[in-house]
């Protein structure tokens, strides 16, 4: 286990690594194209240097703090031997990673508009975090009986592009950008470590495997949710 | 400490690098030429995805539950890669109006092509890739870079085609990690 300071040391490494190269090319756009005025710019290359710090903060606190208790939570549920306590502590998670998401609201409230009203703002949020949390469940449950991922996603992924044909042009966006927005930074490290660390305690399982799957899964449920909603949408437009 | 972190990131990201991605997109607009359009918004998802934090987290996290087998430096460029391509595909797509159901379904089809033939320990990481590269800098910058792009680009609506380019723009890094999986193998 690194130590904080070192753990300090490499976010910053990882950050300089990481920033570099986009103000390098923000400089060079500066230089040939943009040419803000000097006040301007310095502001911008201020902001980056805000990004900058909190960025070696957020990675040097999940490291320390965030990927370890998650592991350690995946590891505690994954060792029990009645399974659907992961299971269950899959769906609290899901539930609470959607429903705390703010992202997630300003998509709702989108979709609200798109629908002209027709969609509640709330409904779908209920709805939305029901579904994150149901297939993190089936993500758990995964991890706990060894079913290939395959299994899950081919399906999810074959629903996805039949609805494509079917659901109302407008919520084609919308839906697969709420796959973005559920899949939120803290959604993501949090969730993850927890499956990696259940993973290592089923018998027979492989972290790298079992482990890995379950950000893709909660990518997937808005996508089949929100335009399964524009197929109601589009039937209800047809029947009027 | 992360949410200390994370909230200074987001201030710096409103300042720094919206601004930036704003400025960019309508610059690229009013230039016009679709190859400098295309080198341009490649670079910067490129460069964006490598930066975003929770793609650097994870990356080190792949990498050590694959106890080094995996490169992390080899799943940053794939995935990276993936989403500049992706985001070229979905700027041309505005710009020649092709309906988004087709390039997802074109897109969706071949993941399911490629994943039968993606080693197993390749599979899950790829189909979480999607979902790493929806972090808060690859999403802010892109939305700006997108939606400054396509407000002067012959008068599309921001809204019916801003929507729908994050999501198009994961499903690069799957590929690409899928296809890293392929080649390695």
């Amino acid at each position: 286990m690194a130590t904080v300071v070192e753990s300090m040391r490499n976010a910053i490494i990882e950050v300089v690594q990481a920033i570099i190269p986009l103000v390098v090319f923000f400089l060079i756009f500066q230089a040939a194209y943009l040419r803000y005025p000097l006040n301007y710019f310095l502001r911008l290359l201020l902001g980056m240097a805000l990004a900058a710090v909190g960025l070696v903060l957020f990675i040097a606190g999940v490291f320390i703090g965030f990927l370890p208790a998650g592991e350690d939570i995946g590891r505690f549920f994954g060792s029990f031997e009645e399974k659907w306590m992961l299971i269950a502590l899959g769906v609290l998670l899901g539930f609470l990673a959607t429903y705390a998401e703010p992202a997630v609201r300003v998509l709702c409230y989108q979709v609200e508009k798109a629908s002209t009203g027709y969609v509640n703002s709330r409904l779908m949020l209920y709805t939305l975090s029901i579904g994150v949390a149901v297939l993190v469940g089936i993500g758990m449950a995964r991890i706990s009986y060894g079913i290939p991922l395959a299994y899950i996603i081919i399906p999810g992924y074959l629903l996805a592009v039949l609805l494509l044909f079917v659901s109302d042009r407008d919520f084609i966006g919308v839906s697969f950008d709420a796959g973005g927005v559920t899949t939120g930074p803290m959604a993501v490290t949090f969730l993850m470590s927890v499956a990696v660390g259940a993973a290592a305690m089923i018998e027979g399982g492989d972290p790298l495997i079992d482990g890995f799957g379950l950000i893709a899964l909660i990518a997937l449920a808005p996508i089949i949710f929100v335009m399964s909603l524009g197929v109601i949408i589009r039937l209800k437009k047809g029947g009027e | 400490m992360v949410g200390m972190g994370f909230t200074l990131f987001l201030m710096g990201v409103k300042i720094g690098m919206l601004p930036m991605g704003e400025g960019i997109g309508s610059e690229l607009s009013s230039r016009g030429s679709i190859l400098f359009i295309v080198v341009v918004i490649f670079s910067i998802s490129f460069l964006v995805v490598v930066a975003d934090p929770v793609v650097r987290a994870m990356t080190i996290v792949i990498n050590d539950v694959s106890s080094d087998s995996i490169s992390r430096s080899a799943l940053l460029f794939a995935m990276a890669l993936g989403a500049g391509i992706f985001m070229v595909l979905s700027m041309l797509r505005i710009i020649y109006n092709v309906p988004i159901k087709y390039l997802y379904a074109g897109s969706y089809l071949l993941v399911i092509l490629l994943s039968f033939f993606t080693p197993a320990e390749y599979l899950s990481i790829s189909f979480d890739a999607g979902g790493m590269t929806t972090g808060p800098m690859t999403v802010p910058v892109i939305l700006a870079l997108g939606i400054g792009a396509s407000t002067v680009m012959a008068g599309r609506s921001p809204l019916a085609d801003g929507f729908g380019l994050i999501g198009f723009a994961t499903i690069g890094p799957i590929l690409g990690v899928m296809l890293l999986g392929v080649l390695l193998h």
